[in-house]
């Protein structure tokens, strides 16, 4: 299928991209995880300072998806920053619907993403992945990626709001 | 200082003795008077604020300090300059917080900036606005006396005030200290909990990426 675009998302597309959340995060076997609304999307990502940035891959009308879609692909990103080496690009979530795979889009989506890193100085893109979806390792490792958990020992770790809560208040 | 004393009577319970032997209050015995002080050194005195433009030239310094505890001080390439360029601009690509401790309880060398904490918003497709702490480290010597907590709890009050319902982070899986300082705070660890490796692309690899080598 060479008839997708790629573009910058915009504010009518945050229903798409909740919808994709949703089905990245249900593959993920997380979707009871996903809290977030389409109005924080829109505020988050289409206000003054955004929190992120979106692309979308869509298709024409005449080969949308069996629901009726064709906004089928998206991957949302960030800036972050390392202290050692600079600016970085930070992939949160890169997902295309399963019906639209094998024609080139993630591909397509993940050269944009790179170039987008390139354009804006940063040293490296980094995301994080499972380590049981082997496909999708695989498939980052054949484009040069290279797994720091394994390889330099860092382990992600989280605190949710109610630790946060609680260690906000902690008097000294 | 009047306040310790009292704080330093309840807690050894001898206020409720003294009546009993006779002692007005301020007249403690010897070893009640090494508490106190020991006490004192114990909870120093510090503050924590938002980092300055100034501030950066410390900050490259304890970065490099805590580049060099991970043993990775050849892979550092960003500068003072590079700081000071990259997180005082109109849209920051991070923000900082300072330790600082008085004049008296400056660092062997000199330093009273003692400590530093790096952070920027980020984003979970899942939970929404979520903070990021790049980097979080104290001067060995300034060590046991709450500076790490009191930066890491002034990461957490900026996050929840941005509207941040999480707090990430990453460690080194060797980096035991740490570790168990982060697991007391209520932190999980979402490589070994859920999988999730960190990866990278960097470099040439990310010159053939955005070519579209595969």
């Amino acid at each position: 299928m060479s008839n997708f675009i790629l573009r910058k998302a915009e504010p009518k597309d945050v229903s798409d991209i909740l919808r994709l959340i949703k089905e990245l995060a249900k593959f993920e076997e997380m979707e009871e995880q996903v809290v977030l609304t389409e109005k924080e999307l829109l505020e988050d990502g289409f206000g003054d300072h955004p929190f992120y940035h979106c692309v979308v891959a869509e298709v024409p009308q005449e080969k949308q998806s069996s629901d009726g879609y064709t906004v089928i692909g998206f991957a949302m990103y960030y800036f972050t920053y390392d202290p050692w080496i600079g600016k970085l690009l930070y992939l949160e979530d890169f997902y295309v619907m399963e019906q639209f795979r094998g024609y080139g889009i993630g591909s397509d989506i993940l050269k944009l993403l790179s170039e987008t890193a390139v354009k804006t100085r940063c040293s490296s893109m980094h995301f994080i992945v499972a380590e049981w979806n082997k496909t999708s390792i695989e498939f980052y490792k054949r484009r040069g990626a290279s797994d720091l958990s394994d390889e330099e020992g860092w382990r992600l770790y989280a605190i949710e709001k109610e630790d946060l809560l609680k260690i906000s208040a902690k008097k000294r | 200082m009047f306040n310790r004393w009292e704080d330093l009577c309840n807690v050894i319970s001898l206020r409720p003795l003294l009546p009993a032997v006779g002692l007005p209050t301020p007249v403690l015995p010897t070893w009640c008077l090494i508490l106190y002080f020991l006490d004192i050194f114990h909870n120093m005195d510090f503050s924590i604020r938002p980092a300055t433009l100034e501030d950066c030239k410390d900050i490259a310094r304890m970065l490099l300090e805590l580049a060099e505890y991970e043993k990775v001080l050849d892979q550092i390439k960003v500068t003072q300059k590079d700081l000071e360029q990259d997180g005082f601009i109109k849209n920051p690509f991070f923000h900082g917080i300072v330790a600082e401790v008085p004049e008296e309880h400056r660092s062997k060398e000199g330093h009273t900036k003692v400590g530093y904490a790096l952070y920027f918003y980020s984003y979970s497709s899942w939970k929404g606005r979520a903070v990021y702490m790049e980097d979080l480290y104290v001067m060995p010597e300034f060590r046991g006396k709450g500076i790490g907590k009191a930066l890491m709890s002034k990461v957490a009050q900026l996050g929840l005030a941005a509207g941040c319902s999480l707090l990430n982070f990453s460690v080194l899986d060797w980096n035991k200290p740490s570790l168990d300082f982060y697991l007391s705070q209520g932190c999980s660890d979402i490589t070994a909990d859920m999988g999730y490796h960190c990866m990278r692309c960097e470099g040439d690899e990310l010159e053939k990426l955005a070519q579209g080598g595969t």
